[in-house]
């Protein structure tokens, strides 16, 4: 990577990831995302546990901020697809996502991001996910 | 609750028993109304009968997934697809069921238009005692040309269930 992404400037563009307040920095294993909690996020009051579409758009964001830095570009890729696996409810507590490509083609990548709360090794949900890959890109 | 189960239902995980026993949920909207989530991003109830479940998301502007385009960020629609599965569910089950989501797959057809409101309608195409297997799909004008087609697993927690 020849430009160094701003993964502010990103989070920025987007007025969703700034509804969800989520922040992200790079670190030697990629893209560490967080979403911190709040009382709007809560999907079942009785656990209480957060929604499970809200840690799902998390990680669909989570996914976007890879590609954005392995890739090199702001330009935002789009969901073609996802696949969510809920493993264990979200509790009411600030959540982290990493994401990994499992393959960069010229405009389709495929992409895996994981969240946790306290304990990464007890991943709260998985989501799989197809990009489209922006434009410019694929016609480079 | 009541009324969900018969008495003669099979002790059987693997039986299916369909919808047609869900007693159905009269105060089913309230799921819509008093979660916080989905109060967070204004979704309205639309309508509900047992083993299915309509939600409108109302466009607005803190929504949009990117500056300048006006269009709903598809996770706005994760969310309203999951609570339209579980609108349906407990639309024929009651809250009681308290149905989780096992896992949630969306294929995003095509973007919704700039400041286009979205409908998700959601149902139950099959359910065991323990698992409801649901069908979803959001449009923005017409639900012959849906922006996004879902397909989900949710377990349920049936009183009655040991």
């Amino acid at each position: 990577m020849t430009v160094p992404i701003d993964l502010d400037t990103i989070l920025n563009s987007s007025p969703f990831a700034r509804f969800l307040a989520i922040a992200a920095r790079a670190d030697e294993r990629g893209v560490l995302t967080t979403m911190p909690v709040r009382d709007q996020l809560v999907g079942n009051v009785m656990l209480p546990a957060l929604h499970g579409g809200c840690v799902a758009s998390f990680l669909e964001i989570a996914c976007l901020l890879q590609v954005a830095l392995e890739v090199g570009t702001t330009a935002p890729a789009r969901a073609i697809n996802i696949s969510v696996e809920y493993l264990r409810p979200a509790r009411r507590e600030t959540t982290y996502a990493r994401a990994k490509i499992r393959r960069l083609g010229k405009r389709v990548a495929v992409v895996h991001a994981e969240a946790w709360q306290q304990d990464e090794s007890k991943p709260v949900c998985l989501l799989q996910s197809h990009l489209r890959l922006p434009a410019r890109l694929a016609s480079e | 609750m009541k009324g969900a189960m018969s008495d003669t239902e099979q002790r059987d995980d693997t039986a299916t028993d369909g919808v047609g026993d869900w007693a159905g949920n009269p105060y089913a909207s309230r799921m819509v109304e008093y979660t916080p989530y989905a109060v967070a991003l204004g979704m309205k109830f639309v309508s509900s009968s047992a083993g299915r479940g309509e939600i409108l998301l109302p466009w607005r502007e803190d929504l949009v997934g990117q500056d300048g385009t006006d269009i709903l960020a598809p996770g706005v629609l994760t969310a309203l697809i999951d609570h339209a599965c579980g609108l349906a569910i407990m639309a024929g089950l009651g809250f009681e069921a308290a149905p989780a989501t096992l896992d949630l797959r969306i294929d995003h057809m095509r973007p919704a238009a700039p400041r286009a409101s979205v409908t998700c309608s959601a149902h139950v195409y099959r359910a065991t005692r323990t698992i409801a297997f649901l069908r979803a799909e959001a449009w923005d004008v017409s639900p012959d040309d849906p922006v996004a087609a879902a397909q989900a697993a949710f377990t349920l927690n049936r009183r009655s269930v040991k």
